[in-house]
């Protein structure tokens, strides 16, 4: 997918070109309203990561212009205001999600890659990874044509670790993910334990290879074996 | 005590003692007048006796004339005999009663006999004056009292307006408010002072505070950005080399660090926008539809923990804003967790009046003045110590009572609509 990340802070737009681009991603970079308003107008992408708080003008002007040139880019917003109105008025405006900063990458990887496959053209609600196939549709999960009978959790789960295959994802991110950022779950990372222990059962036993593997003690990566 | 009250206090008795004490005086005083206008007459009587014995060798005719009374005895001349004046009761023959008299008492010598003299006046009249005056000096004194106390009612209370004015709008100043104290004209010059004293001291008051606010604000934000980038350095860091196990558990703790970090910075900023009154779009909320997609999203939390849950929930729809809402809700509900022991319980209650979110804990009972100020907590406690401040501001943004209470060895927090 081709994304433009509109970031004025180089050392935060550093890591979030390194975590996209290594799998075939085209990652676009601008630092400025200008320059962001210029790529914007010639180029198209898939999906357009904007900073708020930008040198020389508002995310949401930008915004608005995307919106005004009939663009069917993605956008998601980034910012430091945790700010309601800010997250009213971008969704309003048309913006796709809005993540507040400070943020994981791989919650980051996740939304985008959500957003595009929205987005996309083909209408495909079917996201494949060797023998797994999910339909987004219809919630469901077939390991080689075979239904998988997964909870909520565990199936919001699969697609995270499938957005960030081969990345290693936090226990932090993975909370945060599951049962959003409002509650401060950092007191409890064990029980996230039992929930990919489950997922891992449940696949290996419909016959799927063991993709994920604990890392460290800090989180796990769901890997192509 | 009133100042008006103290005031009217202080004057009433200080008139009555006024008024007693020159009462005393004024009546001694007009008594003597009178009693020694009286003697002066009983002197000239006496005059009169001796000059008509002096010119007709005989006593006058004893008897009672008017108001006067004359009397004559024989008296041993070798005794001593003072003349003197006294207070006595007489019986006035022309009004045929018995009234009160002064009297002189002496000698005269009669053809070598010696008769003692008693001359008796009424003193009805001067005791009639005395009595007289003194109702109207009582009356006046009255009348004095009455209308001073009169002036001080009404006069005082609307002299004093001006002042209860500033005082009630000091009373309701609010630094988060937007209107600044009003200055109500008057004529007095004190209150003018004290006027324009509190409105430059709210201003200025409000200027510190919107400065430190600002302050606040702008911290909280410029932490956010460095923060992510942390937290962005981190994820880009794991995905480099391997790592050994306790190198992952310190990322991990990193990790932790900043999460604490961001979620207070958050939680700071939405004190911040409470306190400010910036939170719109109020909207029904079904309570017991929140209170049960709430139990859901907590329920893995729970089973880890085995804490048994027990929910009581009527239908209750309030009006406030959703965000306010989940809030309020999650750190009530995750403090239960939190403060919880394995294999304990948790009892939600909601009915028409009130939210209750009961929990077993530790055995002793938090300090209730305490419980909900920033950044209070227990030793034991991993939390920031803010769920709470923040659950009492969302409560009293929408006049709802958040109360802590430790009874039957639960830990009760009580919103009462």
């Amino acid at each position: 997918m081709k994304i433009l990340l509109i970031e004025d802070e180089s050392s935060l737009r550093e890591s979030i070109i390194t975590y996209f681009t290594d799998e075939g991603n085209i990652c676009e970079t601008a630092v400025d309203y200008k320059s962001a308003v210029e790529k914007i107008n010639i180029y198209n992408y898939d999906c357009i990561l904007l900073d708020l708080t930008l040198p020389g003008g508002d995310g949401m002007e930008i915004l608005r212009a995307i919106k005004k040139i009939n663009k069917k880019d993605g956008v998601l917003i980034i910012s430091a205001r945790h700010s309601l109105d800010d997250k009213l008025d971008g969704l309003n405006l048309g913006a796709d999600d809005y993540l507040v900063k400070p943020f994981h990458l791989s919650e980051l990887k996740a939304r985008v890659t959500a957003i595009v496959r929205r987005k996309s053209y083909d209408g495909s609600n079917i996201i494949t990874f060797n023998e797994i196939h999910i339909d987004t549709q219809a919630m469901s999960v077939k390991i080689e044509g075979n239904v998988l009978t997964l909870t909520r959790k565990e199936y919001d789960l699969l697609v995270y670790f499938i957005a960030n295959h081969s990345k290693v994802i936090t226990k932090s991110a993975i909370a945060e993910h599951l049962w959003g950022d409002e509650i401060d779950l950092s007191d409890h990372f064990d029980f996230i334990y039992t929930h990919i222990k489950n997922l891992r059962k449940k696949l290996v036993e419909a016959g799927c290879k063991d993709y994920i593997k604990s890392m460290y003690g800090v989180g796990y990566k769901f890997e192509n074996v | 005590m009133k100042l008006a009250a103290k005031y009217n206090r202080v004057t009433l008795i200080a008139s009555i003692i006024v008024f007693v004490f020159t009462g005393v005086i004024y009546y001694s005083v007009i008594h003597y007048i009178l009693t020694d206008q009286l003697d002066r007459d009983l002197e000239i009587e006496e005059d009169e006796i001796a000059a008509y014995v002096q010119t007709n060798g005989k006593l006058p005719q004893a008897g009672s004339f008017k108001e006067q009374k004359v009397s004559y005895h024989l008296i041993d001349p070798e005794r001593d005999f003072e003349r003197r004046y006294f207070y006595n009761d007489y019986f006035n023959e022309s009004a045929q009663k018995i009234e009160p008299g002064r009297s002189l008492i002496s000698t005269v010598k009669v053809n070598g006999k010696l008769y003692s003299v008693t001359v008796t006046k009424s003193r009805v009249e001067s005791e009639d004056l005395v009595r007289i005056i003194f109702l109207i000096t009582l009356s006046v004194t009255i009348v004095l009292l009455i209308t001073l106390l009169l002036i001080n009612r009404f006069v005082l209370n609307n002299i004093w307006k001006p002042f209860y004015g500033i005082l009630s709008q000091m009373k309701a100043f609010n630094l988060a408010d937007k209107n600044d104290i009003r200055i109500e004209q008057t004529k007095i010059d004190e209150f003018t002072e004290l006027n324009t004293a509190v409105a430059a001291m709210s201003l200025r008051v409000k200027q510190d505070y919107r400065e430190l606010k600002s302050f606040t604000d702008n911290a909280s934000h410029e932490m956010m950005t460095p923060l992510a980038v942390i937290n962005s350095k981190l994820d880009t860091l794991i995905q480099t080399e391997t790592f050994s196990n306790s190198q992952g558990e310190l990322i991990e703790d990193i990790y932790v660090a900043v999460g604490k970090l961001s979620r207070l910075n958050q939680s700071l900023l939405m004190l911040a926008k409470i306190e400010n009154n910036l939170i719109g779009d109020q909207e029904a909320i079904d309570l017991n539809e929140l209170v049960s997609q709430k139990t859901r999203q907590f329920q893995e939390l729970l089973q880890s923990h085995n804490i048994n849950l027990k929910t009581e929930l009527a239908n209750k729809k309030i009006n406030m804003n959703k965000h306010l809402a989940d809030m309020l809700i999650n750190n009530l509900l995750s403090n239960a967790i939190r403060h919880n022991y394995k294999g304990g319980e948790i009892f939600i209650q909601l009915d028409d009046n009130q939210l209750t979110v009961s929990n077993t804990g530790s055995d002793a009972a938090l300090i209730a003045s305490k419980v909900f100020e920033r950044f209070y907590k227990n030793a034991a406690s991993e939390g920031m110590g803010l769920g709470l401040a923040i659950s009492n501001q969302i409560c009293n943004l929408y006049h709802f009572k958040l109360n802590y209470a430790y009874q039957n060895t639960r830990h009760t927090f009580k919103v009462s609509f």
